[in-house]
């Protein structure tokens, strides 16, 4: 069990004072960070980076892993509180989450996401110590094909979230895939869409996007509306969550968990994939699947429990093979990289104790994750007491912030306030706009995807079904779809049948 | 003209015996419905041809760069003309949205003040690259909180000034933002109030 | 200070800023934080160039040097904001071979008169790589296979209309044909042929070094003139009868062209230093991007010429 004396040596080093002081302040400054609107976890971990120019290797990374699990979670506060998602994989958290809010549940709410954030998160992170290497080598056999075939399950989820318009939500769906394909393409280095202009080639991000449709669009509706967003009268201590409701979602857990860590090895899927796809997952299995949007349990849970779970996952690529899959793991690896560092597979190697250290921070960092989510939820609380109408002006001064921040550029706060504005027709006509922002998350990643498969294939199509693991994908896919469907099809068909 | 659409006012009308002209307003409203997916369908038809702005260059391999976006118009196309059906059969038959409906959580929706705020916002986001992000924050802030019913001298003084020098510290001292400085004199201005504040 | 003493400075601040003569702004530079844009997002070769250096220049001119990730459009967005920021020498940025390729395919709509190159930084030849249990360990072997089976070898490359496309253009002009498969990622680029997804990797080694020495990836020929000094071993194109060479991998950095020149001064000292430096030199070392700075009208044309190159090859 050289494992086991390895990550015992880690806790040693993380529980010395400086590096758990570390963990505790990157934390902290996901957790805000994240909730704060317009402020993404990736965003944070960027503006941290020159921070770690003068830590050294190790503390740099236990700082980008405290906000990398900190901010993950952070985003679902202000989802669950102002129906704001903080960062895109707190989507789902605003469909059942701020249902339970409008039912005066928001501390229980807040209770059950921060409780299975951290299970979630600390599964992964058990998952990252004791199985990275048998992990990584079973995500190398991962390629393209299997790639995008996870992809199409993420779209396919989306359809399946739907509750009864599957026509609207396709719309809303292929209208985000389209506007994907904004700017330069993947592998031909042209423009599309650009219609001459050069700022509109860098394309649209999706960040950019749902800052726009969900936090420009709230605080309209939040001014014009006399919306009080003050807590209930009615809602005293009891209302906060039991530890029985936490062992009533228990199965929704262990299903969003499982489904994160596998998710997050998956390079470029990440948080937001997870959630929605456990979300989608959750609403099929749950027996209470039919009422979710409404305030269930279980539909808060499940997503919240698989974004936290990719955390520890996505990490796996980044330190057994030093590559990493998504945006938040790339910032890790340049903190590595500027420390002269370079993660690979000789890391475990030539360094164990810094590698173990990393895990049993991130171990730690879920566990006290309960502490700190449930601290600034407090301090957000604290912050709901000011008037509406200053709270609504600073949502608007950080979202635009933060749709600036996400490539330093200008052009980025017009797009944002473009779709702020068609993000509330929609809501006001009720047009979905969920679909959408994942739409433009996952059209890009769809399309290389498949043309890279191709091209590395002989352009035989085929590819997708013939190899093993992603034509079992794509055929979960399937059922999947027709699972979903079936229920409003034999409804039609039933209330036909019954005219006649 | 939304504003009835979003009370539920189709509904009311179609009951209720109501003069010709409000009539007539409500035929525009309802069609709204259909209207929507007709220009997506439309959009979705003619923006293939506006993909590339100076022509796809030379002979590429495999699918080229419109295969991808072209398919998803062409799927995009044929769910609106779903949508467009399904609209026209609802307003043939109920002479009502058969998909959309407006949330209805909110008792009162104050439609003057909701466009207010999105002028309001729009013209920050406008302003901001030409004033620079402090002076543009300030004036922002004051105007909004004027516009949110705050008329309290000290509110409409402290927020805007402690505001911005925060929102300044968090994001220009402490994250390193860019933020923008403004142009020609603001520029001026946003630099020495930056060296006043101890960020330069 | 007191308030009063304060809104004075302000306001004087306002109002002297439209009057100060470029002569004394070039005494005084810098004054304040000098921000470094670099052109593509964090964690990229490009990143980390850009803010190792950014890094080293705060100690040469005494302000910090921030790095601000402008990515998008191949780097053309970065540029942009590089190219309209006023041309006070407070804005600094990186400029690379690949977004110099990009305005030959069109991309953006800067020229290299927009731009002041202060030093080309880095510079490397490309390299065809194959994992460590490839059945082909040695060029003359895989050339052999690609020409016996012309096509049937795949290359994961950075995209079409690139260097690398041009240089499998030029290789399958000698009839060692084989297919380009652009991975837009470059974490999935590089795990492709350590898969085994990929047979070859076309990369500079700098950017997969962690991958060199643990043996998984082995460079087995370089596009360059003359052999890399860390890999005495790998012979070049040339040597195997392909003539493909000059389509190096530099980044540079650069001002706004028509920054006022004693500034332009001030920058090149510092940055000379940096280069100098015993820091730099282990960390261009690391990455295999050592080259003796080309300054001046030098890296000047050292852009002009690459995009002459690459428009040429394109059209051909």
């Amino acid at each position: 069990m050289q494992t086991l004396e390895f990550i015992l040596g880690g806790f040693q080093s993380v529980f010395q004072i400086a590096a758990f002081l570390t963990v505790v302040i990157g934390l902290l400054v996901g957790v805000i960070a994240g909730a704060l609107p317009g402020i993404s976890f990736v965003n944070a971990m960027a503006m941290a980076l020159p921070f770690t120019y003068t830590m050294d290797v190790t503390h740099a990374m236990l700082f980008l892993g405290g906000i990398y699990v900190g901010g993950v979670f952070g985003g679902s506060i202000s989802a669950i509180m102002i129906n704001v998602p903080g960062t895109p994989a707190s989507l789902p958290a605003t469909w059942d989450g701020y249902a339970m809010t409008k039912k005066g549940q928001v501390k229980r709410a807040l209770t059950i996401a921060v409780t299975a954030s951290a299970i979630g998160g600390l599964i992964s992170a058990l998952m990252l110590t004791f199985l990275s290497a048998p992990f990584a080598s079973f995500a190398m056999k991962f390629s393209q094909p299997e790639f995008f075939a996870a992809t199409v399950l993420g779209l396919v989820s989306v359809i399946a979230i739907a509750k009864d318009k599957p026509v609207i939500t396709m719309i809303s769906l292929l209208v985000g895939m389209a506007i994907g394909t904004v700017g330069v393409d993947p592998l031909f280095g042209q423009a599309r869409f650009s219609f001459g202009v050069p700022e509109i080639e860098s394309g649209i991000r999706f960040v950019v996007v749902m800052i726009g449709l969900f936090a420009i669009g709230e605080v309209i509706d939040l001014v014009a509306t006399d919306r009080d967003l003050r807590p209930k009268k009615t809602e005293g201590k009891a209302v906060g969550a039991s530890f029985r409701d936490i062992l009533d979602v228990k199965g929704a857990i262990l299903r969003g968990s499982g489904l994160g860590c596998i998710i997050g090895i998956i390079p470029g899927a990440g948080a937001t994939p997870g959630a929605v796809i456990s979300y989608g997952v959750e609403k099929q299995v749950n027996p209470r699947g039919a009422e979710f949007g409404t305030g269930v349990e279980g539909g808060l849970a499940a997503p919240e429990a698989a974004k936290n779970a990719t955390t520890g996952a996505a990490m796996i690529p980044l330190l057994t093979l030093g590559i990493p899959g998504s945006a938040a793991t790339a910032i890790m690896l340049a903190a590595m990289m500027l420390q002269g560092v370079n993660p690979g597979p000789l890391l475990f190697v030539m360094d164990p104790s810094m590698v173990y250290t990393i895990f049993a921070a991130m171990i730690i960092a879920n566990i006290l994750m309960i502490g700190a989510g449930v601290g600034v939820a407090q301090i957000f609380s604290f912050l709901m007491r000011t008037p509406p109408a200053i709270l609504a002006g600073f949502i608007v001064i950080l979202s635009l912030i933060g749709a600036y921040g996400v490539r330093n550029n200008i052009f980025d706060v017009y797009v944002c306030l473009v779709f702020g504005v068609i993000g509330w027709v929609m809501k006001r006509v009720g047009f979905p706009s969920a679909p959408l922002v994942l739409g433009v998350i996952l059209g890009p990643l769809a399309e290389r995807y498949f043309l890279t498969s191709i091209a590395n294939s002989h352009q035989d199509y085929t590819v997708f079904f013939s190899r093993p693991i992603s034509g079992s994908i794509l055929f979960i896919a399937a059922l999947f779809v027709l699972w979903s469907l079936w229920p409003s099809v034999r409804a039609r068909i039933g209330r036909r049948s019954a005219a006649s | 003209m939304t504003d009835s659409y979003a009370d539920g006012a189709p509904e009311r009308d179609s009951q209720s015996n109501t003069s010709e002209n409000q009539q007539d307003e409500g035929i525009v409203v309802r069609l709204i419905p259909v209207l929507v997916p007709a220009l997506l369908l439309l959009a979705s038809l003619i923006l293939p041809g506006f993909m590339f702005h100076a022509g796809q260059r030379g002979s590429l391999p495999g699918l080229g760069p419109a295969a991808w976006p072209g398919a998803v118009l062409a799927a995009l196309a044929v769910f609106s003309a779903i949508w467009l059906a399904i609209e026209i059969w609802g307003f043939a038959r109920s002479r009502k949205s058969a998909s959309l409906s407006a949330p209805h959580d909110e008792d009162v929706y104050h439609y003057g003040k909701a466009i207010i705020g999105i002028v309001l916002v729009i013209a920050f986001g406008w302003l901001l690259p030409v004033l620079g992000f402090p002076l543009a924050t300030m004036l922002f802030l004051f105007i909004w909180c004027l516009y949110g019913g705050l008329r309290n001298p000290l509110v409409l003084l402290l927020v805007p000034g402690i505001g911005t020098v925060a929102l300044l510290w968090v994001f220009m001292g402490l994250a390193l933002m860019p933020l923008s400085r403004g142009m020609g004199a603001f520029e001026g201005f946003t630099i020495a109030l930056l060296q006043l504040i101890g960020i330069y | 200070m007191t308030l009063y003493h304060s809104l004075k400075t302000v306001l004087a601040g306002a109002v002297t800023a439209g009057l100060i003569t470029p002569a004394a702004m070039a005494q005084d530079y810098p004054q304040r934080p000098i921000q470094m844009v670099v052109a593509f997002g964090p964690g990229g070769g490009t990143d980390i160039m850009g803010r190792q250096i950014g890094k080293m220049l705060e100690a040469e001119l005494g302000v910090s040097i921030p790095a601000s990730n402008v990515a998008g459009a191949s780097g053309n967005a970065g540029l942009t904001q590089m190219r309209t920021d006023p041309a006070d020498g407070y804005t600094i940025g990186t400029l690379i071979s690949l977004t110099v390729a990009s305005w030959a395919a069109g991309l953006g709509d800067s020229k290299p008169e927009d731009f002041h190159v202060l030093s080309v930084v880095q510079n490397s030849p490309s390299f065809l790589f194959v994992a460590a249990n490839s059945p082909y360990q040695t060029a003359e072997d895989l050339f052999a296979y690609a020409k016996a089976n012309p096509g049937e070898l795949t290359v994961a490359t950075s995209g079409y209309g690139t260097q690398d496309d041009v240089t499998l253009k030029l290789l399958a002009r000698d009839g060692i044909q084989m297919e380009n498969v652009p991975f837009q990622a470059p974490g999935e680029r590089y795990a492709s042929p350590i898969g085994g997804h990929t047979a070859v990797l076309y990369e500079e080694p700098g950017d997969i070094a962690q991958f060199i020495e643990a043996g998984q990836l082995k460079p087995i020929v370089a596009f360059s003139a003359e052999r890399h000094p860390a890999f005495p071993d790998v012979p070049t194109a040339t040597e195997l009868g392909h003539d493909i060479s000059g389509l190096d991998n530099f980044r540079a950095i650069a001002v706004r062209a028509g920054t006022d020149p004693a500034i332009v001064e001030k920058l090149e000292a510092a940055l000379g230093n940096v280069l100098a430096s015993e820091e730099w030199q282990n960390f261009c070392t690391e990455t295999y991007s050592c080259i003796e700075p080309v300054t001046g009208d030098a890296a000047q044309s050292m852009v002009t010429d690459f995009l002459q190159l690459i428009t040429e090859q394109l059209e051909s």
